[in-house]
């Protein structure tokens, strides 16, 4: 009989649990998107803005996002070897 | 000769018991892995080494003065004791029963003023706390040790990823399945009845399920102390197997044409967004989840001072030399925890059972949620980077990055699953709260 009781209590806990988890990231993910929407619109980056510019009238796209994924690795990568 | 014998009486070969040895022997494979293997070498070498420092006999470096003295003092300071405690040593019976006696007084009877008064005894004749011991008062049965790995954790952390596309927040949701499903396990086993866990118990077991170290450790810390040893082992252990145990998972449930799906760039992420993300964050905490502010808090505190750019000096800090220093001691103080008499036990290889467990379930629910979001939006989602949200920072996204080049040597993934992989440790941190909440 109590057996039965802490299941039924673990499986309370999990619905519980997991509701809450994803009720709390949902809440997240919109206070983020809002967040990302009224900063983009009332202080948007005017360096980013120029700098991407630039960027943008260089090299072809395709290879510009090749060469930013390897940076991206080796920058991951140094950081593994010297943190934590 | 007489000396000569008091010393054998006293040395470590003589004393050592078969659970001691077992434990060393732990300890030594521990040291092991981490050092031939680089199994998580920086938590396992001082867990390792700290769980055979807590083994050698009579040194006691891993109880209290108060248990050091019972289990060492000479029969003088045994009466002083029985005394403070308020009990009576029967003089017929050997010095062996009166130890018992007095460590089943101290375990459960005893109340705190004639505990205080009984240490008092053994700290005037010269015992104190063992080194561990004082570590693991100090730094994990305070939380104090994993919060401020928590906060170094969020110095190192970039959120960039995650702000570009918030969408992958739901696989870091989706992933904490794991945990509860875990958690559910550990209470069937114990109503089938191969297992005694209570459901704090389980719910710390669970939280293996999160991947996530420091969660890990805190939540065992504040609802199932004595298991501690045992689940810290698990998770960092299984941290490490993640290159091992996820690529099957992830290829068992993709097809070939979904792992080569490539993802849209993400976009640039100002550093406004970056410094306003957790303060929103943690007021999102502070309204609905205070439980896990102290775990989320430091996280959050971690990532403003690393993000607002004006106390590098704290940063640097933060994410170097503290929590190297924690590191040390909390790898110590969890060493300390690796003594025969809790961890040689059944109920280890249950946890070490449900922690593989969890980490499986974990994996494939992510993968899962990744594969119906793909189904529901337009923009495409690679369902390996589901697999990155068991926290496992940064360890699952780069198995997820690499299972991806796999199937497309041009596809990287790695910035696209830190997405999943940040929101995982958001994630476990809020279960965990949730769970402290239901059971504390």
């Amino acid at each position: 009989m109590q057996d039965f009781e802490l299941l039924e209590e673990g499986l309370t806990l999990m619905a519980l649990g997991m509701g809450f988890v994803f009720v709390f990231l949902t809440v997240l993910v919109m206070t983020i998107t809002l967040m990302s929407l009224l900063l983009r619109r009332f202080a948007p980056a005017p360096v980013e803005s120029a700098a991407s510019g630039a960027a943008r009238s260089a090299p072809p796209a395709q290879q510009d996002e090749e060469v930013m994924a390897v940076i991206g690795v080796a920058l991951h990568r140094y950081r593994q070897r010297h943190r934590r | 000769m007489e000396k000569l014998v008091t010393l054998w009486y006293g040395s470590g070969a003589y004393n050592l018991t078969l659970g001691q040895a077992v434990m060393i022997v732990v300890g030594m494979v521990l040291l092991y892995l981490a050092i031939a293997k680089k199994f998580e070498p920086l938590l396992l070498v001082p867990i390792g080494f700290g769980g055979i420092l807590a083994n050698i006999p009579e040194a006691g470096l891993a109880i209290s003065a108060l248990d050091q003295a019972i289990e060492v003092a000479r029969p003088a300071v045994l009466q002083q004791m029985a005394s403070a405690l308020g009990a009576a040593l029967d003089p017929l019976a050997g010095q062996e029963a009166w130890r018992a006696t007095l460590k089943a007084l101290v375990d459960n009877g005893a109340s705190p003023d004639q505990l205080r008064a009984a240490k008092d005894v053994a700290m005037n004749v010269g015992y104190g706390d063992g080194l561990l011991y004082t570590f693991y008062q100090v730094a994990v049965a305070s939380g104090i040790a994993p919060l401020i790995i928590f906060m170094g954790v969020g110095a190192m952390t970039d959120f960039g990823p995650l702000l570009a596309n918030p969408r992958t927040l739901f696989l870091g949701a989706a992933a904490q399945f794991g945990i509860f499903a875990t958690l559910f396990g550990a209470v069937g086993m114990s109503a089938m009845g191969w297992m005694d866990f209570s459901l704090e118990q389980s719910a710390a077991i669970g939280i293996i399920g999160g991947a996530d170290g420091p969660t890990s450790i805190y939540v065992s810390s504040v609802l199932a102390p004595e298991l501690l040893g045992a689940i810290a082992v698990a998770a960092y252990a299984y941290m490490a197997l993640v290159p091992m145990i996820q690529p099957p998972i992830m290829k068992l449930l993709t097809t070939k044409r979904e792992r080569e799906i490539t993802m849209t760039q993400l976009r640039p992420v100002s550093k406004l967004e970056k410094i306003v993300f957790p303060l929103a964050l943690l007021m999102l905490v502070a309204l609905f989840l205070p439980d896990a502010a102290p775990l989320l808090g430091m996280f959050c505190f971690g990532n403003l001072m690393r993000e607002c750019g004006v106390v590098e000096r704290l940063t640097d800090t933060a994410q170097n030399a503290l929590i190297n220093i924690v590191t040390i001691v909390l790898g110590l103080a969890v060493g300390s925890r690796l003594m025969a008499e809790s961890f040689l036990a059944l109920e280890t290889l249950g946890i070490m059972a449900l922690g593989m467990v969890a980490f499986a379930i974990g994996t494939a629910a992510g993968i899962l949620m990744a594969k119906l979001m793909n189904v529901m939006s337009k923009m495409p989602i690679n369902p390996l980077i589901g697999a990155a949200g068991v926290s496992a920072v940064p360890m699952a996204a780069r198995v997820a990055n690499k299972v991806g080049l796999e199937s497309n040597p041009h596809n990287f993934l790695l910035m696209h699953a830190m997405g999943p992989n940040v929101a995982g440790v958001i994630g476990s941190a809020v279960a965990a709260g949730v769970m402290i909440k239901y059971l504390g």
